[in-house]
This record gives C-alpha cells, sequence and structure tokens, in this order.
C-alpha cells in the first residue's frame, strides 16, 4: 500500500515537471488530432449485449504518440478500431481531423497486427495497390515512384518483387508500415504491430518507427495498442492504461515526459523511466510475487 | 545437379507396371470366367493395333477412325465444360459475396445440381432443337455445379484480413473484386473446375449414346450394334486413360495458381 503511494506521488511530480518540459522542447502542437468523446461500444452476442468499452474519453494532439495498453481483452484494439472507423461507437463519436469517423478513410493508415498483406500480390504491388486506391489524383508514374520510396525507405527495394510468404515477420511488417506511410495519412494506428516478433526485431523496429516519423518531421499522430511495457514507454509521449473488461474504461494516463530522441540504451538507466515502469506495472498488475496470492 | 531418376521416382514407375499387371490379370481372369465372351486383353490388344493403325481415317458420317472420335468428343467437351465454367463462374463469386445472394441461390443449386444428365437432354432437345447443341448443353448444366460451389465457398471464406486491407486503403469495388475476392477464391475455382471438368467427361459418353453422329460415346454404342466387345473395352480404357490426363492438366495448373504454398 505505502509502496503504490509513493509511487503515485512522485509520478505525480514527474508529470508536472515533464508537462513543462514537452511545451518546451518537444513542441506538440495543441491541435486535437483525434478527439474522442463519450464513447460506449456494445456488440449483440448470442448470450446477449456484450460491452466492450464505456464511456471513453481521449484526446490525442497532432503529432503526438500514444499507447493503449491493457490486458488481453481490455478493449483496447476496440478502441483503436472506433478511430479506424472499422468498428462504429454504439454512442459518443469520435472525430479525426476535425471529421466525424464513420468508416475507414485514407486519413488515418492502419497497420494491422498480422501485417494483413495480400500473400497473392509481391511486396510492391502490395503497396502500389494502396497508393492507387487512395492516392487517385496522381499519376502512374507518380504513384510508382511514391511505392519505390516507400519501400526504400523501410529498406525493402532489394525484395520488392517476393511474395509476402517469402520474407520474415520482421519484413512482413515493414511492409506494412510501409504501405500505411506510403498513403501519407494524418494519423497511423498501429494495432499490436510488433506483437509477433521477436525480442530483437521487435527493438529495431521500435527504432525504424521513429526515424520515419522523424523524417515527417513528427507529424504524424500515431496510436498504438501494446501490451508491452518497455515498448509503449520508449515509443510513447503518452500510455493509456486501460482497466479490465467487460465496460471497459480508461484508468489513467500516464505522461512519458522523456526527451527525444530517445536512445534505447540510455533511456532504461533514465531514473523517470524507472518511474514510469514501475508506475504502469503497479497499474496493470496488483500482485507481484506469489506471497500477494491469497 | 537435382537427379532426373531418384528412387522414389523409380519405385513410382514400378508400382504403376505392378497396378497395370494387376488390372490385366483380374481382366484376365473375368474373361476365363465368362467362357471368353468378354474377351480378354490378348484379342484386345490385336483389335487395338488395328484401330490404332489410322486413328484418322473417315469413310462418311457413320465410320470414322477412333482418333476422330475422341477429337469431337473432347472438343465437345470443352465447349459445354467452357460454357457451363462462364456461367459457374461468376455466378459462384455472385453468390459467395453475401449471405444473402447465399440463401437466395443455395436451395436452387442444390435441387438442380444433383438431376441426372439424362433427364436434362429432352429439355436440351426442345431449346436447341439439335442433337449436337442438345449434348453440349447437358455437359454444361451438369458440370458447372462443383465450379459454382466451388468459387461461392471461396469467396464467402475471405478472412477479415483481407477485407480489411480493403476498408483501410479505401478500395473500389472493381479493386476489391480483382484483387482480393477473384485472386483469394482462384485455388477454390480451380479445384471446381477440375472437379467440373471430371463430371463433364463422364456426362459425353451418355450424351453422346443419345444424341447419336461422331464421338466417343457414340463409338462405344456403334461397338455394340456391331458386337465388337474388344471395340467397347478399348473405348472404356481411352475414356479412362482422356480422363486421367485431364485431371493431370488440372491438377498441374492448381499448383501454378497456389499463392498458398509459396
Amino acid at each position: 500500500m505505502a509502496l503504490t503511494d509513493q509511487l503515485s506521488e512522485t509520478l505525480v511530480e514527474s508529470r508536472i515537471n515533464g508537462k513543462a518540459k514537452a511545451t518546451s522542447a518537444q513542441n506538440i502542437s495543441t491541435v486535437n488530432s483525434i478527439e474522442v468523446k463519450d464513447v460506449t461500444v456494445s456488440f449483440k452476442t448470442k448470450k446477449g449485449i456484450y460491452t466492450a468499452i464505456k464511456d471513453i474519453n481521449l484526446n490525442v494532439k497532432k503529432g503526438e504518440i500514444i499507447s493503449l495498453i491493457g490486458h488481453s481483452g481490455c478493449g483496447k484494439s476496440t478502441l483503436m478500431n472506433t478511430i479506424s472507423g472499422m468498428v462504429n461507437p454504439t454512442q459518443g463519436t469520435v472525430t479525426a481531423n476535425d471529421k466525424i469517423v464513420k468508416g475507414p478513410g485514407p486519413d488515418r493508415g492502419i497497420v494491422f497486427q498480422n501485417y494483413s498483406l495480400l500473400p497473392w500480390l509481391s511486396v510492391y504491388k502490395n503497396i502500389y495497390e494502396a497508393v492507387d486506391s487512395v492516392l487517385v489524383a496522381k499519376s502512374p508514374a507518380e504513384k510508382k515512384e511514391i511505392t519505390t520510396n516507400a519501400l526504400a525507405m523501410v529498406n525493402l527495394l532489394p525484395h520488392k518483387d517476393k511474395l509476402p510468404g517469402q520474407l520474415s515477420g520482421g519484413m512482413k511488417q515493414r511492409v506494412a508500415i510501409a504501405r500505411a506511410f506510403a498513403i501519407s495519412p494524418k494519423i497511423l494506428l498501429l494495432d499490436e504491430p510488433f506483437g509477433a516478433l521477436d525480442a530483437l526485431t521487435k527493438g529495431s523496429m521500435h527504432i525504424e518507427l521513429l526515424k520515419l516519423w522523424n523524417l515527417d518531421n513528427r507529424n504524424k499522430t500515431i496510436v498504438m495498442v501494446t501490451h508491452d511495457i518497455e515498448e509503449a514507454i520508449f515509443l510513447s509521449d503518452r500510455v493509456v492504461v486501460m482497466n479490465n473488461g467487460p465496460a471497459a474504461t480508461i484508468k489513467e494516463i500516464v505522461d512519458v515526459p522523456l526527451e527525444r530522441p530517445r536512445n534505447k540504451k540510455d533511456i532504461v538507466h533514465a531514473p523517470k523511466y524507472m518511474e514510469i515502469h514501475d508506475r504502469l506495472l503497479s497499474l496493470l498488475f496488483d500482485k507481484f510475487s506469489i506471497n500477494d496470492i491469497h | 545437379m537435382k537427379k532426373i531418376f531418384t528412387l522414389d521416382a523409380l519405385y513410382t514407375i514400378l508400382a504403376f507396371f505392378g497396378s497395370l499387371i494387376i488390372l490385366g490379370l483380374t481382366w484376365q481372369l473375368v474373361s476365363i470366367l465368362t467362357k471368353h465372351e468378354i474377351p480378354g486383353p490378348v484379342p484386345t490388344w490385336t483389335v487395338f493395333k488395328e484401330l490404332i493403325a489410322d486413328p484418322f481415317y473417315d469413310y462418311g458420317p457413320n465410320d470414322k477412325g477412333i482418333g476422330l472420335q475422341l477429337m469431337s468428343s473432347i472438343k465437345r467437351v470443352f465447349l459445354g465444360f467452357g460454357i457451363g465454367s462462364l456461367i459457374a463462374i461468376p455466378m459462384g463469386l455472385l453468390m459467395g459475396s453475401s449471405k444473402v445472394t447465399m440463401r437466395l441461390f443455395n436451395p436452387i443449386v442444390q435441387i438442380l445440381r444433383p438431376v441426372s444428365p439424362l433427364a436434362w437432354f429432352p429439355l436440351g432437345l426442345l431449346a436447341f432443337q439439335a442433337a449436337e447443341g442438345a449434348t453440349v448443353f447437358i455437359i454444361a448444366i451438369t458440370s458447372l455445379w462443383p465450379t459454382l460451389i466451388n468459387t461461392s465457398f471461396g469467396v464467402a471464406s475471405i478472412p477479415d484480413d483481407h477485407k480489411n486491407v480493403g476498408k483501410a486503403f479505401g478500395f473500389s469495388k472493381w479493386k476489391y473484386v480483382t484483387k482480393i475476392m477473384f485472386p483469394f477464391a482462384l485455388p477454390h475455382i480451380i479445384t471446381g473446375l477440375r472437379l467440373s471438368i471430371g463430371v463433364a467427361w463422364l456426362v459425353i459418353v451418355a450424351g453422346e449414346m443419345l444424341s447419336g453422329g461422331v464421338g466417343i460415346g457414340f463409338f462405344v454404342w456403334d461397338s455394340w450394334n456391331g458386337l465388337s466387345l474388344e471395340k467397347i473395352l478399348i473405348a472404356i480404357l481411352i475414356i479412362g486413360t482422356v480422363g486421367l490426363l485431364l485431371d493431370k492438366v488440372f491438377n498441374a495448373v492448381q499448383h501454378v495458381f497456389a499463392w498458398e504454398n509459396k
């Protein structure tokens, strides 16, 4: 009990410090890119109505990276799907880029958990078809250039004629990320993007993602669903911790006032990092050792 | 270097000859048991050599070589099968594309599918006023069902992952059909076509027996009238071999389009 109190105190402190720093150093815009307002999502099932998330309010600023974290089945993916437009809220509204979300749209690029590449199209074609579909106004030559650039960005140009089945998991996910970036959406939505990758690949993918975000002048708003605490801290400006479902709500939003560019090796030794890490752990688990289980 | 003759290939060839020997022995046994009413392999082989010596002779409408008979049957089968597939594939795509169309069309398919080709023949005669048209018609209408059902099943089982790509990147209807629906269903469609060509080849003999003219089915009937059992047995073996070859061809096509295994 005492430990948690102490933790939250220090966290409040660091959060105040962080906010001041964030506005000065990181220059996050004050414009809201995403506004989730009183959103409730219920599904009809055979056993009756199941409420996945309830009364969620969340604003995400332009250029901000936020993570949604929580246990399996807590509705974090559902929340993200209301932003992508794959799921319509039962109540409340989601506004993205000043427009009320009514369905999926090219202003929001999505990277799916299981890559969702079309297995019968080459790596190049997978990206080209998305570009061709979204950037209707461009000429074929421009579309080809955009596709090639996107592939070059993730260093997959030598593999452009391969089928997705011939690629490793990490490469597949790079194709999926390149595809999402290629249509230059203002918002990027990542649904457990690195969940299926091994730890080493995951680490380099984090850096790659931040590199792409930097190249874009940190203008893209990124929302990521994850269940990996280290990943959430390393990438995000804020971490949204969700309660367990059904009818999940936001438990707490934890600021991550660590300066960018972040260094994977150094960051873990920063006292602030450890504070945030501990705080997230205690939010996600109430039992830390077998002695705590009664 | 890849070896052309592996031990495995050798076993396959040996097994093939083994099964030919079993077939020949059984045949010979049946021939002995029926007191040579049914000719054995040896007299059949003699007749076969005569037939194969000049397979493409043409002595008028009722006397043509075995090669010509076979060619006209294959042509007819592919015409009927082609027409059937041209109906079955689009219908299958439509049927599988939504639950509503599935519910609307499935009962019709289930009712018409088990109908014997012979039952369709009079309708074909009435509609086309010719035996030739009627034969093609019964091949088309009995062989289209496996393709139709497989196509609709393929389309109906497109995973959400693939559908979501279309949604997320705002694919047009046309792009969705050509880049997601059709490629996903293609292996299923080809499996359907493989079953369909089998059915079409099965139907041809019955169709040509009824329609007469020229063709391997007519050849069987004509041999019966001429009481040449050797010729009937030869026809049976040829029909079987061609059926096997057709299946092999479609099997190869299936492998070419199976993106799953790549």
